[in-house]
């Protein structure tokens, strides 16, 4: 029952990469405009909280966190943490392919030299789940 | 000097993100539950929300973002992500040790391979 990696956990667990940087952004997104607040005291820290409070964009980003938490824990009860969290970085790899795909970036070889060690990495660690399956 | 106060500080958000983590995984081993479809996700979930060590772990994570934004506003973002790559061999060195998974030789290899691609992507 354990240790079972399937295309399907590896697609979820992706899923959860790019929920996390929407996350990211819908946080960056609430404090926008805001970037020359400045903190002094803790009446400065309560205005800066009514305004990210009142922003839609940090309720969004919230729901997305506990979406995650969700998504990620469901995960967890199936594989190995070991194996997770190292399938997680298959971001390192799309990211830029996207932007090689979406936005016409140029990536340098040394770049390219480096997603190849990632998908490597990755590779060798959702074999050796599948192997521990086995035995 | 300067330098290796940030250093620490990363090596130190790693380790809270490791901490967090481990609190997870351990929680969700200890409910022994086979987790099939959305009802019974949420179910789940519900009940490792009724674990206090998952709450240590909220603790944790909350606290590894705090000092990771701090580090983040000092420090150079290509330096700073990768000497955060380390964290991936926290987590399989303590999911080893403390968690008591099979963490093999390939699993390890895979592991340091993720670590030097990451750091090549990110100082290139």
């Amino acid at each position: 029952m354990k240790n079972k990696l399937t295309l399907k956990i590896i697609a979820i667990l992706i899923s959860t990469d790019f929920l996390e940087t929407f996350a990211q952004f819908c946080f960056k997104k609430s404090v926008i405009g805001e970037s020359g607040f400045q903190i002094f005291n803790f009446i400065d820290a309560l205005a800066f909280a009514k305004i990210a409070v009142t922003s839609p964009f940090l309720w969004v980003g919230l729901l997305s966190v506990l979406a995650i938490f969700i998504i990620w824990s469901t995960v967890l009860s199936k594989i190995d943490l070991s194996v997770a969290v190292p399938v997680c970085s298959f971001s390192y790899i799309l990211v830029p392919l996207t932007s090689v795909i979406f936005f016409h970036e140029k990536v340098t070889p040394l770049r390219w030299t480096g997603i190849t060690v990632v998908l490597l990495g990755v590779i060798l660690v959702t074999l050796s789940s599948k192997e521990t399956q086995r035995a | 000097m300067n330098m290796i106060f940030i250093l620490m500080l990363i090596v130190l958000t790693s380790i809270c993100d490791t901490t967090s983590q481990m609190c997870l995984k351990f929680s969700i081993n200890s409910l022994k539950i086979n987790v099939d479809g959305i009802k019974k996700a949420f179910l789940f979930v519900l009940m490792l929300l009724r674990i206090p060590r998952v709450w240590v772990g909220f603790f944790f994570s909350t606290l590894s973002l705090f000092i990771w934004l701090f580090v983040l506003s000092k420090a150079d973002l290509s330096f700073a992500f990768s000497v955060d790559s380390m964290h991936y061999i926290f987590i399989a060195f303590a999911s080893g040790v403390i968690l008591k998974e099979k963490v093999d030789l390939q699993r390890w290899m895979g592991t340091l391979l993720i670590v030097v691609g990451i750091i090549i992507v990110t100082l290139s």
